[in-house]
């Protein structure tokens, strides 16, 4: 670990310690001894960073900022790593069962894939959300917490054809190697070959994509709030973002900082996407 | 035929939407009083149809250009496509402007940074796009809204000016949305279009076009250029999906009133009829716009056309 760590480049490094720093925050956030995020502070509405008892200021309604990010890096976070694992490991398990069988499940899954892959990606999960979100009682919101499963599902069926396809792919220029074909000469049983020679070859394809599929998700968390229905009233960055758009001259930090922190992540996370990706090209070119 | 396919799959797949809804359509659009105007209203709306004879009512409507309507409290029916035919030339031509100059301004920075790749100045520039196609376009929007509308006033922050009334009031005020989705897509093209430029600069007819003399400039356009602009359309294509949803967020933000708004519109008073034909009207777009993609990269690179069919 200390070895691959050492071998980064200096963007990768960087990047790793901002995500490694953020996840911290997001598990372990509510040790500090920060300001309830969901409690206005009435006598310091919209002040700037490192103002006394707000360190990164507060917004025009006296919400703490630096209280908000921290809580929201594990709604943001949390809703990108749970639909994103579910997401991948569906996705995955179609792609390459799809296209170890071939035939004509192998067409209706890529079909599906197409058309869920038809739909923009956001307006695929903006019309999941809104359809979903509908409360029964028109004057009524929903709960944040019931918001928030809904968002998840609906990220992760925008991810299982996306992950679902590379699996697929990769898959396919797996399936026809020789060992594979060997090992099935041999009468080995599909499920182990699949196992233990499809999936782990596979996978390192995913592994890459895992990254730039969380910072997919963490943008439209923001994008789904910006549209009205993320996170509405609940504590997300997408929350705090969309809370301030529109509102540009009162209490700038209050949009400075949640749009630098989610930046940053998302540059992290592609930065150590692109970097896992190089290397396990790189591997691959060697044998 | 596989076009086909998927279009008529992913407009079913809207329909379904409607029956997802965790809530009653008859709850929610049938206002009638007396049993016989209920009866009326749903037979009208066809909520008594199974999901695929809903599906095809709505289908053989959209064909004919009804794309349903808004239903009101009062049981009257406002229909979509007026409201459609103003807001969709709003956001076509925002994405239009986005890839002509997402485009043009690729192609410069894909030659300069392939010419002198390896550089310094080329890592600078590298590193610069890429971190700027990782940035989420509504930030780039927020911020340059902040500081260029609000703080330093040079754009209007806010608003739509429709270009027939006043031109230059309208570029003005597209500046800002159009960079913010321009950027991260100037971004992509260019490290798409560097990669491709490098890799040409290598063949051997390149090779042979500046041994035979031929200028740079002719070498660049005709010989390195005309293969990577296969990759620049496709790229094209493929970004338009995530422009598409861009677009939407955009409009939000900045309050333009095309489609992205006429859909949170929809969402806010809860008009899913309206709703699906939007989402159906964005995949059947954003589908023939790949299929016409793809046929026109088959006109420019004869051996594509070898690749699909086999």
């Amino acid at each position: 670990m200390r070895k691959f760590f050492s071998q980064m480049t200096l963007p990768s490094k960087l990047s790793a310690v901002w995500v490694a720093f953020i996840c911290l925050l997001a598990l372990f956030g509510w040790l500090l001894p920060l300001p309830d995020p969901r409690e206005f502070d009435i006598d310091a509405p919209g002040v700037g960073l490192f103002s006394p008892g707000h360190l990164l200021g507060t917004d025009a309604g006296g919400y703490d900022l630096l209280s908000n990010i921290v809580y929201g890096a594990r709604t943001s976070l949390m809703i990108a790593f749970i639909s994103v694992g579910l997401g991948g490991i569906i996705g995955s398990a179609i792609g390459i069962i799809s296209a170890y069988r071939r035939g004509r499940l192998d067409y209706l899954v890529s079909t599906g894939f197409n058309i869920l892959l038809s739909i923009p990606n956001l307006v695929l999960g903006l019309a999941l959300v809104a359809v979903l979100a509908t409360s029964t009682d028109g004057a009524v919101q929903i709960p944040p917490s019931r918001r928030i499963i809904i968002i998840i599902f609906s990220l992760t069926i925008v991810i299982i054809p996306i992950l679902g396809r590379i699996a697929r792919g990769a898959t396919l220029t797996w399936a026809n190697r020789e060992f594979v074909v060997a090992a099935r000469s041999m009468g080995m049983r599909d499920r182990d070959i699949v196992f233990r020679h499809v999936v782990p070859n596979v996978l390192p394809a995913i592994y890459a994509i895992l990254f730039l599929a969380v910072g997919v998700v963490i943008v439209a968390e923001g994008a789904l709030s910006l549209l009205g229905v993320g996170v509405v009233d609940g504590v997300s960055w997408g929350a705090m973002i969309a809370r301030v758009a529109g509102e540009f001259t009162y209490a700038p930090q209050s949009m400075y900082v949640p749009v630098t922190v989610l930046a940053l992540t998302v540059i992290s996370l592609n930065q150590l996407g692109d970097y896992l990706r190089g290397r396990l090209d790189l591997r691959e070119g060697k044998i | 035929m596989q076009l086909l396919v998927v279009i008529v799959g992913a407009t079913f797949f809207t329909s379904l939407l409607l029956q997802l809804l965790p809530v009653g359509l008859e709850e929610l659009y049938v206002f009638a009083f007396d049993e016989a105007g209920r009866q009326e209203q749903i037979r009208l709306l066809h909520l008594d149809a199974n999901p695929v004879m809903f599906y095809l009512y709505w289908l053989w409507d959209f064909i004919r250009g009804d794309f349903g309507s808004y239903v009101y409290p009062t049981g009257v029916l406002d229909p979509v496509a007026p409201r459609l035919g103003d807001a969709l030339p709003v956001s076509l031509r925002l994405v239009v402007y986005v890839q002509i100059v997402a485009l043009f301004a690729s192609v410069p920075l894909g030659i300069f940074t392939a010419y002198r790749s390896g550089r310094r100045s080329d890592k600078a520039i590298s590193y610069g796009l890429f971190t700027a196609a990782s940035i989420p376009n509504f930030v780039f929007a927020l911020v340059m809204a902040s500081f260029f509308g609000a703080t330093l006033a040079w754009f209007p922050p806010l608003g739509y000016t429709p270009p027939g009334e006043n031109f230059v009031e309208h570029l003005r005020g597209m500046v800002l949305p159009v960079a913010a989705l321009a950027i991260p897509t100037i971004a992509t093209y260019t490290r798409l279009l560097r990669t491709d430029v490098i890799a040409a600069l290598r063949e051997d007819y390149v090779t042979m076009a500046v041994s035979k003399g031929l200028s740079n400039r002719r070498i660049l356009f005709t010989h390195v250029l005309r293969p990577s602009s296969v990759t620049l359309f496709t790229s094209a294509a493929l970004n338009m999906g995530g422009l598409i949803g861009g677009t939407l967020v955009i409009e939000q933000i900045f309050t333009i009133p095309g489609l992205g708004s006429e859909i949170g519109l929809a969402i806010f008073s809860r008009q899913y009829f309206a709703l699906q034909s939007y989402i159906a009207i964005i995949a059947v777009g954003y589908v023939v716009f790949n299929g016409i993609v793809d046929v026109a990269v088959g006109f420019v690179d004869p051996r594509s056309r070898e690749r699909t069919r086999a």
